[in-house]
């Protein structure tokens, strides 16, 4: 069975010349969740930006044992979900029913088909009630879970989060660790927290200008101070403690 | 400048919201044909930057206490060309409407004409032609500050002529003309400027936003806005009273106001004979006949009995719809009540 | 920030909120154009339509405090010129109001008239708007032919607004934290087009940002939404109490009251 996600050798310039990604490679089983972590700037978010096709480059990147290329974009955007950064730029519609009814509706659901999805990607991030709410009569943190649900309502098999847990508090940021944890779905995170990356990820990949520097296991990266210093992150509590 | 329901006699706004709807569904259906699906949000989005740009405000000069904003119409028609520049805009004044209830909804055909569809197209059209040919920094400040200014007065001078067209205006047509004139000259200045100074940055951090519109570079200097001032006043001053001179009535108004002369005559519109007309034509055509003022009986001498009967029947009237108001509060109040009780 | 609540009444629930967009949208569409056909001197005929949208304002459980300070704000324009009619019009005329009888002009008459129009017209707008969800106005008016790229122009434009005009305030308080003095009118042009330019490329990068969102989604260029919009008997009836109110009035009530 081929890999959810599968890069090879891939590199990319930004239209100013700036390299921004340069040979990355990278596996992802089906089912994993990786949480890929880095300093800003360090080509995390145009790394979820490739794997969906938005930004075309030299190298070869695969979805589901789908090449990714202009004749197959379609359907490699039914199996992998990004949710962009910011919740704003995410929900644009005039309310949350129209915004998660969005993604199915262009699958060519019937509409009892897409009411169903909408009902349950809702109930699953817990906002059953909100159908019929305008985005920005929403909470940040309802709006996180919003985002996430525009993604779940078109069931992909791989999702990718770009720092899912910006501006939320921490109870909020509970909330999300715990719907994320209770996805089945094959899951990439870029993020900044590191904490965040310790609790929900089963494996770890850091990147620093535009490269990976590390790809394995969480504990063992995470917990090495030397490495995660060198790249601007620190240790988080979970593993500090130990140390 | 938003025009206002009250403003409009019937015919007038359903015309002018019939050529508004007709312009606006035309201009969809052109752009629909060569309009690509990653532009909807663009539009959208820009329409939202206006109504947030309209909250920047700055101080204007040599008036302490007042300030300007943009309107947008002539920026987002240079950028966007006239037909999105003119869908966008309209976006905005009917938000304004639907939402902000900032023009009444039998006026927004006025406004969707006033505000949207000229200034975008007569602001379009001016930008382009005086910067036909090969580019140069003056030419392309002299477009924006005439482009903006005659598009806004453009807009303004309609305001008037609608109002006078439904024949509810008080004030002189002349008056009115010259006033919205006047302030519009104002308007269209600060939006000339402001519009050069956005140009001037977006030339700057995004050249291929105006790459089509400015090629170079355009400059806000000190000399070129004293400039423009300068020849501003001289040509608003000079112009606004010819105006008024060549207006037999335009002079009216002042004397209207003036409170050392109380026994002045009165200027009563409705002797105007372009405004009879207006009302006869009206009467005769209007599905719901205006009222004629002439034969008011609150304008007339009324006897005695005719006078307590006017009087005690509107009294009846306003005291019952007080009344049943309070009636319909009351019931809701106590049906909300009586649902807080058993929820 | 204000704004996002000026919205807020529409999303509550109420028989109202639950009646047809398209059959609230007409019904205020007439009932406008009728007030504004009424005689221009006759100030009492006005109290007995403001009892339309009083009622739907009062069912909608719409705070009336609410309503008021907002016709206050969009008055400015029709107060001006509303004050021009007493120097205008001086025919002197006396009027008696119950028990009370007083000489005054036509002018104030006519003065009190159109404020007394617009009152009642703004506020039957708010009632329309405050007891309607956006989307569902929308909706509606794409059913009674509006073009839908309006539609969609305005479904987006209605979303961002309160996203840019967070943005606007942010840079405007950026702006006067920074403010010194008492700058020119050369520098305080250029740092005006500098936000306006600035707030400008940020809804580029946003629009951007959409476009990403939708293509993720499998958007291709049909704009595909899904109509939940229903006549039932409950708008039947609302439609005739409605147009019997209208008529009525116009009809019976006016002729008597004048």
């Amino acid at each position: 069975m081929s890999n959810a996600i599968e890069i090879q050798n891939f590199s990319y310039r930004y239209p100013d010349g700036t390299s921004a990604l340069s040979d990355i490679n990278l596996a992802v089983e089906h089912g994993l969740r990786v949480a890929l972590i880095g300093p800003n700037g360090a080509g995390k978010s145009t790394l979820l930006l490739a794997m969906a096709g938005f930004i075309k480059g030299a190298g070869k990147v695969s979805i589901d044992g789908l090449e990714v290329n202009r004749k197959n974009l379609k359907e490699v955007r039914r199996r992998i979900g990004c949710c962009l950064e910011n919740p704003d730029d995410q929900l644009f519609m005039p309310t949350l029913f129209d915004d998660i009814a969005f993604g199915p509706l262009n699958l060519g659901l019937s509409p009892e088909q897409v009411r169903g999805c909408v009902a349950e990607a809702l109930a699953t991030v817990g906002l059953a009630e909100m159908a019929e709410k305008a985005p920005h009569h929403l909470s940040a943190g309802q709006k996180r879970g919003a985002a996430v649900a525009t993604i779940l309502a078109m069931s992909p098999k791989i999702i990718t989060l770009d720092e899912p847990d910006g501006s939320l508090d921490p109870r909020h940021r509970k909330n999300l660790v715990r719907l994320l944890a209770g996805l089945s779905q094959t899951l990439v995170i870029a993020t900044c927290n590191m904490n965040l990356a310790a609790v929900v990820a089963d494996r770890v990949v850091l990147m620093d200008s535009g490269m990976i520097i590390a790809d394995g296991d969480v504990q063992k990266i995470m917990s090495d101070s030397k490495l995660m210093a060198e790249h601007g992150l620190e240790v988080p509590q979970k593993f500090s403690d130990s140390n | 400048m938003h025009m206002a329901n009250e403003l409009l006699s019937i015919p007038v706004a359903a015309g002018t919201l019939a050529i508004a709807a007709g312009g606006l569904g035309f201009i969809c259906r052109k752009v629909r044909e060569v309009l690509t699906g990653d532009k909807l949000p663009l539009m959208g989005i820009l329409g939202a930057f206006v109504f947030a740009g309209q909250m920047v405000n700055f101080q204007l000069p040599a008036m302490p206490g007042t300030s300007g904003h943009m309107v947008g119409a002539v920026l987002l028609a240079i950028i966007l060309g006239p037909h999105l520049g003119a869908i966008v805009i309209s976006s905005v004044v009917i938000i304004q409407c639907l939402i902000f209830q900032d023009g009444g909804l039998l006026a927004l055909g006025c406004n969707v004409i006033n505000m949207a569809l000229v200034p975008s197209y007569v602001g379009y059209f001016l930008y382009r032609t005086v910067t036909a040919g090969r580019f140069s920094p003056v030419r392309a400040y002299v477009g924006a500050m005439l482009a903006s200014i005659i598009a806004i007065e453009a807009g303004a001078v309609l305001v008037p002529v609608q109002a006078a067209l439904s024949g509810v205006l008080a004030v002189p047509f002349s008056t009115f003309l010259i006033t919205m004139l006047g302030v519009h000259a104002l308007v269209g200045l600060m939006e000339g400027l402001i519009t050069v100074a956005v140009l001037a940055y977006l030339q700057q951090v995004r050249p291929d936003v105006v790459t089509d519109t400015l090629p170079g570079r355009v400059r806000l200097s000190r000399k070129s806005v004293l400039v423009t001032l300068l020849i501003f006043t001289v040509v608003i001053g000079a112009g606004l009273s010819l105006l008024a001179s060549g207006m037999p009535d335009g002079l009216e108004w002042s004397y209207a106001e003036r409170p050392d002369e109380p026994d002045f005559p009165p200027a009563v519109s409705n002797e105007d004979s372009a405004i009879a007309a207006v009302d006869e034509f009206q009467e005769k055509y209007s599905p719901m006949p205006d009222y004629s003022r002439r034969s008011s009986k609150l304008g007339e001498p009324a006897g005695e009995g005719m006078e307590a009967h006017v009087g005690w029947t509107s009294f009846a009237g306003v005291v019952g719809s007080a009344v049943t108001m309070v009636v319909i509060w009351l019931v809701a109040w106590l049906l909300r009540k009586k649902q807080a009780r058993t929820a | 920030m204000h704004h996002a609540y000026i919205d807020k009444f529409a999303y509550q629930d109420s028989p109202v909120h639950r009646l047809d967009s398209r059959v609230k949208f007409l019904v205020v569409l007439v009932f406008t154009a009728v007030v504004i056909s009424l005689p221009r001197t006759s100030v009492s005929i006005l109290f007995c339509f403001a009892v339309g949208p009083f009622a739907i304002l009062v069912l909608g459980k719409v705070p009336l405090r609410f309503a008021f300070k907002h016709i206050l704000l969009v008055s400015p324009f029709i107060l001006v010129l509303a004050l021009t009619f007493p120097f205008y019009d001086r025919t002197p005329v006396t009027v008696a109001f119950g028990p009370l009888v007083w000489d005054t002009t036509l002018g104030w008459m006519r003065c009190f008239t159109i404020l007394g129009k617009f009152v009642v017209t703004v506020l039957a707008l708010i009632a329309l708007v405050s007891t309607t969800r956006f989307s569902d106005l929308l909706a509606g008016l794409q059913r009674l032919g509006v073009p839908s790229l309006l539609v969609i122009q305005l479904g987006f434009l209605y979303r961002y607004i309160f996203v840019l005009i967070d943005s606007a305030h942010h840079i405007l308080r950026a702006r006067a934290a920074r403010a010194i003095g008492k700058p020119g009118f050369n520098t305080e042009l250029k740092v005006a087009g500098g936000m306006l330019g600035s707030l400008f490329v940020r809804s580029l990068d946003t629009a951007e940002h959409i476009n990403v969102a939708m293509h993720a989604r499998g958007f291709d260029g049909n704009w595909r939404t899904i109509n939940k919009l229903q006549i039932r008997s409950a708008d039947y009836l609302f439609a005739l109490v409605a147009a019997a109110f209208i008529f009525g009035l116009y009809f019976f009530v006016r002729p008597v009251l004048q």
